[in-house]
Protein backbone atom coordinates (compact mmCIF):
# COMPACT_ATOMS: atom_id res chain seq x y z
CA UNK A 1 0.00 0.00 0.00
CA UNK A 2 1.49 3.37 -1.01
CA UNK A 3 0.57 5.84 1.89
CA UNK A 4 0.39 8.88 -0.90
CA UNK A 5 -2.84 7.54 -2.35
CA UNK A 6 -4.40 8.46 0.69
CA UNK A 7 -6.82 11.85 1.04
CA UNK A 8 -3.99 13.68 3.11
CA UNK A 9 -5.41 16.13 5.82
CA UNK A 10 -4.65 20.17 5.04
CA UNK A 11 -0.75 20.35 6.36
CA UNK A 12 1.85 23.34 7.37
CA UNK A 13 1.43 25.13 4.02
CA UNK A 14 -2.49 25.79 4.63
CA UNK A 15 -2.85 27.88 7.32
CA UNK A 16 -1.30 31.23 8.03
CA UNK A 17 1.06 31.42 10.58
CA UNK A 18 0.50 32.18 13.76
CA UNK A 19 2.79 32.91 16.84
CA UNK A 20 1.99 29.31 18.58
CA UNK A 21 2.32 27.44 15.75
CA UNK A 22 5.93 29.17 14.51
CA UNK A 23 7.18 28.37 18.31
CA UNK A 24 5.85 25.19 18.05
CA UNK A 25 7.96 24.19 15.37
CA UNK A 26 10.66 26.42 16.20
CA UNK A 27 10.98 23.96 19.01
CA UNK A 28 11.39 21.27 16.55
CA UNK A 29 13.97 22.92 14.44
CA UNK A 30 16.11 23.96 17.35
CA UNK A 31 16.09 20.52 18.69
CA UNK A 32 17.15 19.50 15.52
CA UNK A 33 19.78 22.03 15.38
CA UNK A 34 21.09 21.36 18.90
CA UNK A 35 21.31 17.35 18.19
CA UNK A 36 23.61 18.58 14.87
CA UNK A 37 25.26 20.32 16.95
CA UNK A 38 25.94 17.84 19.48
CA UNK A 39 28.08 16.02 16.58
CA UNK A 40 30.72 19.00 16.53
CA UNK A 41 30.18 18.82 20.42
CA UNK A 42 31.89 15.63 20.29
CA UNK A 43 34.42 15.89 17.67
CA UNK A 44 35.80 18.99 20.19
CA UNK A 45 35.35 16.91 23.37
CA UNK A 46 37.27 13.73 21.40
CA UNK A 47 40.00 15.69 20.12
CA UNK A 48 40.52 17.29 23.72
CA UNK A 49 40.76 13.44 24.87
CA UNK A 50 42.44 11.84 22.22
CA UNK A 51 44.31 14.19 19.70
CA UNK A 52 46.54 17.19 19.16
CA UNK A 53 44.83 17.38 14.96
CA UNK A 54 41.41 16.78 15.63
CA UNK A 55 41.53 19.52 18.61
CA UNK A 56 43.39 21.99 16.70
CA UNK A 57 40.84 21.59 13.57
CA UNK A 58 37.94 21.96 15.77
CA UNK A 59 39.60 25.35 17.53
CA UNK A 60 40.03 26.49 14.15
CA UNK A 61 36.85 26.14 13.19
CA UNK A 62 35.19 27.58 15.52
CA UNK A 63 37.56 30.67 15.16
CA UNK A 64 36.38 31.07 11.50
CA UNK A 65 33.38 33.07 10.53
CA UNK A 66 31.32 29.97 9.39
CA UNK A 67 31.79 28.38 12.78
CA UNK A 68 31.03 31.50 14.34
CA UNK A 69 27.81 31.62 12.69
CA UNK A 70 27.30 27.93 13.83
CA UNK A 71 27.46 28.72 17.32
CA UNK A 72 25.23 32.06 17.16
CA UNK A 73 22.93 29.46 15.49
CA UNK A 74 23.19 26.80 18.27
CA UNK A 75 23.59 29.36 21.19
CA UNK A 76 19.96 31.32 20.32
CA UNK A 77 18.96 27.26 19.58
CA UNK A 78 20.13 26.65 22.98
CA UNK A 79 18.02 29.21 24.83
CA UNK A 80 15.41 29.00 22.47
CA UNK A 81 14.66 25.53 23.02
CA UNK A 82 15.41 25.92 27.00
CA UNK A 83 12.97 28.43 27.63
CA UNK A 84 10.13 27.10 25.54
CA UNK A 85 11.25 23.85 27.17
CA UNK A 86 10.24 25.50 30.41
CA UNK A 87 6.99 26.58 29.09
CA UNK A 88 6.45 22.93 27.55
CA UNK A 89 6.67 21.91 30.82
CA UNK A 90 4.59 24.12 32.59
CA UNK A 91 1.62 23.63 30.40
CA UNK A 92 2.17 19.49 31.48
CA UNK A 93 1.14 20.89 34.95
CA UNK A 94 -1.69 22.86 33.86
CA UNK A 95 0.28 26.22 33.96
CA UNK A 96 -0.56 29.04 31.26
CA UNK A 97 -2.49 26.79 29.26
CA UNK A 98 -5.49 29.98 27.97
CA UNK A 99 -4.96 31.57 24.85
CA UNK A 100 -3.82 34.73 26.21
CA UNK A 101 -0.75 33.45 28.66
CA UNK A 102 0.11 31.16 25.45
CA UNK A 103 1.00 34.10 23.61
CA UNK A 104 2.16 36.30 26.09
CA UNK A 105 4.36 33.63 27.50
CA UNK A 106 5.40 33.15 23.87
CA UNK A 107 6.62 36.43 23.51
CA UNK A 108 8.78 36.05 26.17
CA UNK A 109 10.21 33.12 25.33
CA UNK A 110 11.55 34.66 21.97
CA UNK A 111 12.60 38.26 23.68
CA UNK A 112 14.15 36.29 26.32
CA UNK A 113 16.55 33.60 24.31
CA UNK A 114 17.05 36.64 21.53
CA UNK A 115 18.57 38.67 24.58
CA UNK A 116 20.29 35.71 26.54
CA UNK A 117 22.13 34.92 22.53
CA UNK A 118 23.36 38.38 22.15
CA UNK A 119 24.63 38.46 26.11
CA UNK A 120 25.97 35.21 25.58
CA UNK A 121 27.09 35.32 22.23
CA UNK A 122 28.50 38.91 22.31
CA UNK A 123 29.95 38.40 26.12
CA UNK A 124 31.75 35.19 24.42
CA UNK A 125 33.19 37.15 21.18
CA UNK A 126 34.76 39.99 23.30
CA UNK A 127 36.21 37.35 25.97
CA UNK A 128 37.71 35.36 23.29
CA UNK A 129 39.60 38.60 21.26
CA UNK A 130 40.87 39.85 24.74
CA UNK A 131 41.67 37.13 26.87
CA UNK B 1 3.74 2.95 19.92
CA UNK B 2 2.06 0.92 22.29
CA UNK B 3 0.25 2.51 25.08
CA UNK B 4 2.39 2.11 28.06
CA UNK B 5 5.51 2.57 26.01
CA UNK B 6 4.32 6.03 24.43
CA UNK B 7 3.45 6.90 28.25
CA UNK B 8 7.44 5.78 29.38
CA UNK B 9 8.47 7.73 26.46
CA UNK B 10 6.07 10.93 27.66
CA UNK B 11 6.90 11.36 31.42
CA UNK B 12 11.23 9.99 30.67
CA UNK B 13 11.16 12.92 28.36
CA UNK B 14 10.36 15.55 30.99
CA UNK B 15 12.13 13.98 33.75
CA UNK B 16 15.35 14.63 31.80
CA UNK B 17 14.05 17.84 30.33
CA UNK B 18 14.42 18.92 34.46
CA UNK B 19 17.58 17.28 35.08
CA UNK B 20 19.10 18.96 31.67
CA UNK B 21 18.18 22.53 33.06
CA UNK B 22 20.71 23.04 35.73
CA UNK B 23 23.16 21.20 33.48
CA UNK B 24 23.00 23.18 30.09
CA UNK B 25 23.23 26.08 32.16
CA UNK B 26 26.41 25.04 33.51
CA UNK B 27 27.41 23.46 30.05
CA UNK B 28 26.98 27.54 28.86
CA UNK B 29 29.01 29.25 31.33
CA UNK B 30 32.00 26.46 31.50
CA UNK B 31 32.19 26.65 27.78
CA UNK B 32 32.27 30.77 27.38
CA UNK B 33 35.00 30.64 30.99
CA UNK B 34 37.42 27.99 28.38
CA UNK B 35 36.58 29.98 25.19
CA UNK B 36 40.21 29.11 23.65
CA UNK B 37 41.40 27.24 26.07
CA UNK B 38 43.94 24.71 25.09
CA UNK B 39 43.69 20.87 25.53
CA UNK B 40 46.22 20.97 28.72
CA UNK B 41 43.59 23.51 30.33
CA UNK B 42 40.35 21.64 28.88
CA UNK B 43 41.85 18.77 30.88
CA UNK B 44 42.84 20.69 34.25
CA UNK B 45 39.15 21.73 33.95
CA UNK B 46 37.40 17.98 33.54
CA UNK B 47 40.14 16.25 35.41
CA UNK B 48 38.31 18.14 38.84
CA UNK B 49 35.55 16.08 40.07
CA UNK B 50 32.61 17.57 39.93
CA UNK B 51 33.11 18.99 36.38
CA UNK B 52 33.79 15.88 35.44
CA UNK B 53 30.52 14.61 37.09
CA UNK B 54 28.36 17.07 35.47
CA UNK B 55 29.94 16.57 31.41
CA UNK B 56 29.39 12.52 32.24
CA UNK B 57 25.65 13.54 33.52
CA UNK B 58 24.91 15.97 30.85
CA UNK B 59 26.03 13.88 28.12
CA UNK B 60 24.57 10.98 29.00
CA UNK B 61 20.97 12.79 29.71
CA UNK B 62 21.51 14.80 27.03
CA UNK B 63 21.81 12.00 23.98
CA UNK B 64 18.67 10.29 25.55
CA UNK B 65 16.45 13.29 25.51
CA UNK B 66 18.02 13.76 22.03
CA UNK B 67 16.85 10.19 20.81
CA UNK B 68 13.56 10.59 22.28
CA UNK B 69 13.10 13.83 20.10
CA UNK B 70 14.12 12.68 17.04
CA UNK B 71 12.16 9.17 17.43
CA UNK B 72 8.74 11.79 17.49
CA UNK B 73 9.94 13.70 14.22
CA UNK B 74 10.85 10.39 12.29
CA UNK B 75 7.09 8.84 13.15
CA UNK B 76 5.75 12.33 12.15
CA UNK B 77 7.59 12.67 9.57
CA UNK B 78 8.50 8.92 7.99
CA UNK B 79 4.96 7.68 6.85
CA UNK B 80 6.56 4.38 5.03
CA UNK B 81 6.75 1.40 7.55
CA UNK B 82 10.05 -0.71 6.52
CA UNK B 83 11.79 2.67 6.02
CA UNK B 84 10.23 4.22 9.85
CA UNK B 85 11.64 1.08 11.35
CA UNK B 86 15.06 1.62 10.04
CA UNK B 87 15.16 5.26 10.53
CA UNK B 88 14.48 4.74 14.34
CA UNK B 89 17.21 2.13 14.19
CA UNK B 90 19.83 4.41 13.14
CA UNK B 91 18.61 6.98 15.24
CA UNK B 92 19.18 4.27 18.54
CA UNK B 93 22.54 3.84 16.89
CA UNK B 94 24.32 6.94 16.34
CA UNK B 95 22.71 8.51 19.61
CA UNK B 96 24.47 5.61 21.80
CA UNK B 97 27.32 6.05 19.97
CA UNK B 98 28.02 9.16 20.16
CA UNK B 99 26.93 9.64 24.13
CA UNK B 100 29.64 6.43 24.26
CA UNK B 101 32.42 8.38 22.72
CA UNK B 102 31.84 11.32 24.52
CA UNK B 103 31.55 9.59 27.60
CA UNK B 104 34.95 8.08 26.97
CA UNK B 105 36.48 11.36 26.02
CA UNK B 106 35.14 12.45 29.33
CA UNK B 107 36.59 9.70 31.26
CA UNK B 108 39.66 9.72 29.24
CA UNK B 109 40.18 13.82 30.55
CA UNK B 110 39.08 12.97 33.88
CA UNK B 111 41.14 10.03 34.73
CA UNK B 112 43.80 10.20 31.81
CA UNK B 113 47.73 11.13 32.01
Amino acid sequence: MSPAERPLSPHLQIYRPQLTSVLSIMHRGTGLALGAGAFFFVWWLSGAAWSDTCFAAAQWFWGSWLGKLFLLGWTFSLFYHLLNGVRHLLWDIGVGFDLRSTYRTGWTVVVCSVLLTLFAFGGGLYAWGSP
Amino acid sequence: MRGGAAVRHWRAQRIIALVLIPLVLWLVESLLAHLGANRTEIRSWLGEPLPAVAAALLVAVAFYHLALGVRVVLEDYVHTPGRLAAALIANRVVCWALALIALAAVATLAFGS
